[in-house]
């Protein structure tokens, strides 16, 4: 019913009065040339952390977008709204929002909820309503295997994290053999675990041990203890920055070492390195962007370098990939309209899934599931309190170290 | 030496969860109240810890005697203002009444602090102990010994304490209370205070071991439920019983089955509890 | 029939007209709406008339949603599986009521509450059955339109809504009734003059659990996709609660009303309040508390409540 963007109407909250006048003003703002994405974000509850760097994410594009005028349909210059909403971290409600962007605050494009579980349910309303939609924060491959032509996402499967970093372990480190694998039971975390294990299963390592705990444990020493009488020189930990801090912690609590510790999706946080502290040392890990990428691209941010460095003005801190993702989303549509040259939906769709070029990002293109395939993820270590990336060798920083006390 | 392990881990993470459940259960059985604020009075507790520490450098330990006093008055006054005017009504009207007060405060907290994951790291961290193989950390041990003087310091305010007896007295019957001249409002404000800065305090103990966040809340809670039953409702011994009762359960548990079941254990021994045992370990029978 | 459960039908009635006026996004709030009345209208069967404060109702909606979700995903029809989770809620109920009942106060509520948790964990556990954490996707079946589906989902959330009305109607006007009201007042006095009160309670623990676990079904197909944080939510057990002492604990009218007024609420809430809504929601629990503890219906309908109450 009202469109209203978050800031302005942070500012401008508790006042229904004032809510009504700001729905008088969105509306007539409606008649500029705008073009509406829509943006349902967990501001509230357990995921709002990640809501921020989302928001984040997509206000840079927007921002950068207006200031080059707009984008340009047809001849025609459109500016850019991004029309965000809470959905409490809740999936229902982010079906609701994604429903209520739709059919009542006519947004044009969607981008998707965050996170594999809730972009797969808000999937299927898109679908209905025949509206393209990017995923910036959905990697599992059963988000884009159910068949749905107006769902894009700009993360590549699991498996494309897990491998090069076995790869790695296996050539850099000969003596380890016996994996030991603790996930947290959650869509992204169990399913990456899982590709973990298959990976370390047919590159010859030995999976001592697997188990998952469930959401909200607050002990893991008993876990740990088990994992400890197996010795494993690789233990592959799963979860959310919470997760991981605690079973570092207990780690370092019961004396468990290792040649080598990996974690997803922690280390790429600088949140996780700054609690960590020195016992983030040599834990190694996987995302699918860093900052320390240097890709030459065609869109609004053009290489990545400049891209950090329009992120930092904005800011005043690292983009990590969820804030990457975020903008390189709206990049993403941006090219399609411009090369549709219509605000069409079913021609939007068709230039998006035509995409192929180079970004900021990296390389996109989309698979017949409307997944990236093109993109080839970093592999990275904590060195010194900094994260080092030790793969793909074109953004190469450094070398792999054993040893995590 | 696995079992070894089990054991000692499972010894000090009950003495934590004995700690997290015994304000819970003091307003339990005093008041009849189920208080569902509870956990978020813990976090409270640790975000005091963290905001002392990190901001000036006021190590927990001290923090304990700040927190203890400031969330009696707070526990104090929500019981005088809100909690009284419901306090004879059935169970449902003041459970949700401290439902509703709950997402007040915690709602406060994500909106203050955010729900960021904060860490209180000691620096230099304290490290931990082994004897023959078996580890314990030492900020965990610490935590224990505090935990457990906090216990026997609310035991002796219930034994010695003239305030202390009438709660007892109001604990095993309100009317004859009434009738030896004990004035019940003030002893449920005061037992009320008393559980919150127990949960204070334990929060403050848990900043030293767990992530710091509103959204915590609900797992400390969840202990607290389990605790308070296994163990039985309103004693010292109660508590200390359940917690350790609970966190072998988990340990065990997750060795046995893997730790994603634990939990699920533990709620089932709970409703076994319940049906079978309804006062507990160490309760009383003809509790409500 | 008396005056309020008419009220209540043409009420019921009066909704069925919503895709008349309303575009897709009022009939997804209409098909909430009518869930909400389902959870709430449930809940008062255990918790109003027989006075049991349960905290069961988030159990059993996730329990529905899964056994419809688990069903619909091996290709069952939809017809065939809301019936089967409604069924089946009501046994599993009906069994655990059994046990559960003989507890009264804090510990039936404890015990109510912590059954959300043994489900919950259950269905993550049974990753093969269930997807475990990794949610349960639901196919869409064969659309005929954004409307058509809207639609449709509305009239089925709907006619379960109708079913649990005629039911707690039937209910109150039964033996049934009278006996959890007598239950409700004095249970040892119930047992003593005869009354075979387990089986009184199991029987309405189940009958409560029923179109609950319908209406999870019903949910899970509408939604396409739940994973078990989401349907195991403790705010399923919650909400009917307050919407029950919003309209007044025991009247079925006052209960739904006390449910369309809820959702009314958190929509305003939630559109107007993006950061601090649960706070602000739980100012409204609070303040209902204090200054309206017997409800919308107390306010000026008095008389009736009390009547409804001791039918």
């Amino acid at each position: 019913m009202m469109a209203r963007s978050l800031p302005r109407y942070a500012r401008l909250s508790r006042s229904l009065v004032v809510a009504a006048a700001l729905a008088l003003s969105a509306s007539a703002a409606l008649a500029q040339d705008v073009i509406k994405f829509g943006a349902p974000l967990p501001l509230t509850g357990p995921l709002a952390p990640e809501a921020i760097k989302q928001q984040q994410g997509y206000d840079l594009w927007a921002e950068q977008v207006n200031k080059a005028g707009g984008i340009s349909v047809g001849g025609k210059k459109y500016k850019v709204e991004i029309v965000y909403s809470d959905y409490q971290s809740n999936t229902p409600r982010a079906v609701q929002t994604t429903e209520q962007m739709i059919t009542q605050n006519g947004v044009n494009f969607m981008f998707s909820p965050f996170g594999s579980g809730a972009a797969k349910a808000a999937s299927s309303v898109s679908e209905r309503y025949k509206m393209p939609t990017i995923a910036s924060t959905a990697s599992s491959a059963q988000v884009y295997d159910q068949g749905y032509k107006y769902l894009f996402g700009t993360f590549t499967p699991n498996d494309t994290l897990t491998t090069p970093l076995t790869k790695i372990v296996k050539a850099k480190a000969p003596n380890v053999k016996k994996v030991a694998i603790l996930a947290r039971n959650d869509l992204f975390p169990l399913a990456i675990a899982q590709e973990m294990e298959k990976s370390a299963k047919e590159n010859g390592f030995e999976v001592v041990y697997f188990e998952k705990y469930a959401i909200g444990t607050l002990d893991h020493s008993a876990t740990l203890s088990q994992i400890k009488t197996q010795a494993p020189q690789w233990i592959f930990v799963t979860g959310y920055i919470n997760d991981l801090l605690l079973v570092r912690k207990q780690m370092s609590d019961q004396q468990i070492k290792a040649d080598v510790v990996s974690m997803i999706a922690g280390p790429a946080y600088q949140e996780f390195i700054d609690a960590a502290g020195p016992s983030g040392e040599n834990i190694t890990s996987a995302a699918w962007w860093h900052p320390a990428a240097q890709y030459n691209g065609k869109d609004i941010f053009g290489t990545t370098a400049n891209y950090v460095k329009l992120f930092r003005e904005k800011f005043k801190s690292d983009p990590d990939y969820a804030q990457a993702s975020a903008s390189v989303s709206g990049a993403l549509f941006q090219m399609a309209i411009e090369k549709a040259g219509t605000l069409d939906k079913e021609k939007v769709r068709e230039a998006l899934a035509a995409t192929d070029v180079m970004t900021f990002w990296g390389p996109v293109r989309f698979g017949p599931t409307g997944q990236i395939n093109s993109l080839e993820p970093p592999v990275f270590q904590l060195q010194g309190g900094k994260a080092v990336v030790l793969s793909p060798d074109i953004i190469k920083q450094g070398e792999f170290k054993l040893g995590v006390n | 030496m696995l079992a070894a392990q089990i054991l000692i881990n499972a010894l000090v993470l009950g003495c934590l969860y004995a700690c997290i459940a015994i304000g819970f259960s003091l307003v339990w059985g005093v008041l009849n109240v189920i208080n569902l604020i509870h956990g978020s009075f813990i976090v409270l507790g640790a975000y005091l810890a963290w905001s002392l520490y990190q901001g000036f450098h006021i190590s927990p330990w001290y923090a304990l005697v700040i927190a203890a006093p400031l969330f009696f008055v707070l526990g104090y006054v929500i019981q005088r203002v809100i909690l009284n005017r419901v306090i004879t009504a059935p169970v449902l009207v003041t459970l949700t009444m401290t439902f509703g007060l709950d997402l007040i405060l915690n709602n406060a907290m994500i909106y203050y602090f955010k729900a960021d994951y904060r860490k209180l790291s000691l620096t230099p961290p304290m490290g931990s102990v082994s004897i023959f193989d078996v580890v314990v950390p030492i900020d965990r041990l610490v935590a224990t010994v505090a935990a457990l003087a906090l216990t026997g310091v609310l035991y002796l305010i219930l034994r010695r304490l003239r305030v202390g007896r009438a709660i007892v007295a109001v604990r095993l019957d309100r009317d004859a209370a009434v009738l030896m001249g004990v004035d019940v409002n003030s002893i449920y404000a005061i037992a009320f205070g008393l559980g919150a800065a127990l949960a204070g305090c334990a929060g403050v103990l848990m900043a030293l071991i767990f992530p710091i966040s509103p959204l915590t809340s609900t797992a400390y809670l969840g202990k607290a439920f389990v605790v308070c039953v296994l163990g039985g409702l309103g004693s010292v011994s109660g508590a200390l019983a359940g917690g350790l009762l609970l966190a072998l359960i988990e340990g065990v548990g997750s060795a046995m089955f893997g730790p994603a079941h634990a939990t699920t254990l533990s709620f089932a021994l709970l409703i076994v509890f319940l049906i079978l045992r309804p006062q507990g370990l160490l309760g009383r029978k003809g509790f409500e | 029939m008396s005056r309020s459960n008419l009220f209540l039908l043409v009420l019921i009635a009066g909704v069925a007209a919503l895709p008349l006026f309303g575009e897709a996004y009022a009939l997804r709030l209409g098909t909430i709406a009518c869930m909400y009345a389902i959870l709430a209208l449930s809940w008062n069967v255990v918790g109003g008339l027989a006075g049991y404060p349960s905290f069961a109702t988030a159990a059993f909606f996730g329990l529905g949603a899964y056994i419809a979700g688990v069903l619909l995903a091996r290709g069952m029809p939809l017809a065939g599986a809301i019936p089967i989770a409604g069924i089946d809620s009501f046994l599993v109920a009906a069994l655990l009521g059994a046990a559960l009942l003989r507890l009264r106060g804090h510990y039936f509520a404890i015990a109510s509450l912590s059954l959300i948790e043994v489900f919950r964990e259950l269905v993550n556990n049974a990753t093969d059955l269930t997807g475990g954490g990794m949610g349960l996707n639901i196919p869409l079946a064969a659309s005929a339109g954004v409307m058509a589906d809207a639609t449709f989902f509305f009239y089925v959330m709907w006619g379960l809504l109708l079913a649990t009305a005629v039911m707690v109607m039937a209910v109150s006007l039964s033996k049934l009734g009278f006996g959890l009201s007598c239950i409700r007042q004095n249970e040892t006095a119930a047992n003593m003059v005869g009354l075979n009160t387990t089986l009184y309670k199991s029987i309405a623990f189940g009958l409560s659990a029923c179109f609950v676990g319908g209406a999870g079904g019903v949910y899970a197909a509408w939604v396409h996709y739940i994973d078990p944080s989401d349907v195991f939510d403790i705010l399923y057990s919650v909400k009917p609660i307050v919407m029950a002492l919003i309209g007044g604990l025991g009247s079925p009218l006052g209960v739904t009303i006390g449910a369309f007024v809820y959702l009314g609420l958190e929509e305003v809430v939630w559109r107007n309040y993006i950061q601090i809504h649960s706070g602000v929601l739980g100012v409204i629990i609070v303040l209902l508390l204090l200054f309206l503890p017997h409800g919308l219906m107390s306010v000026r309908v008095r008389q009736w409540w009390r009547r409804t109450k001791n039918v």
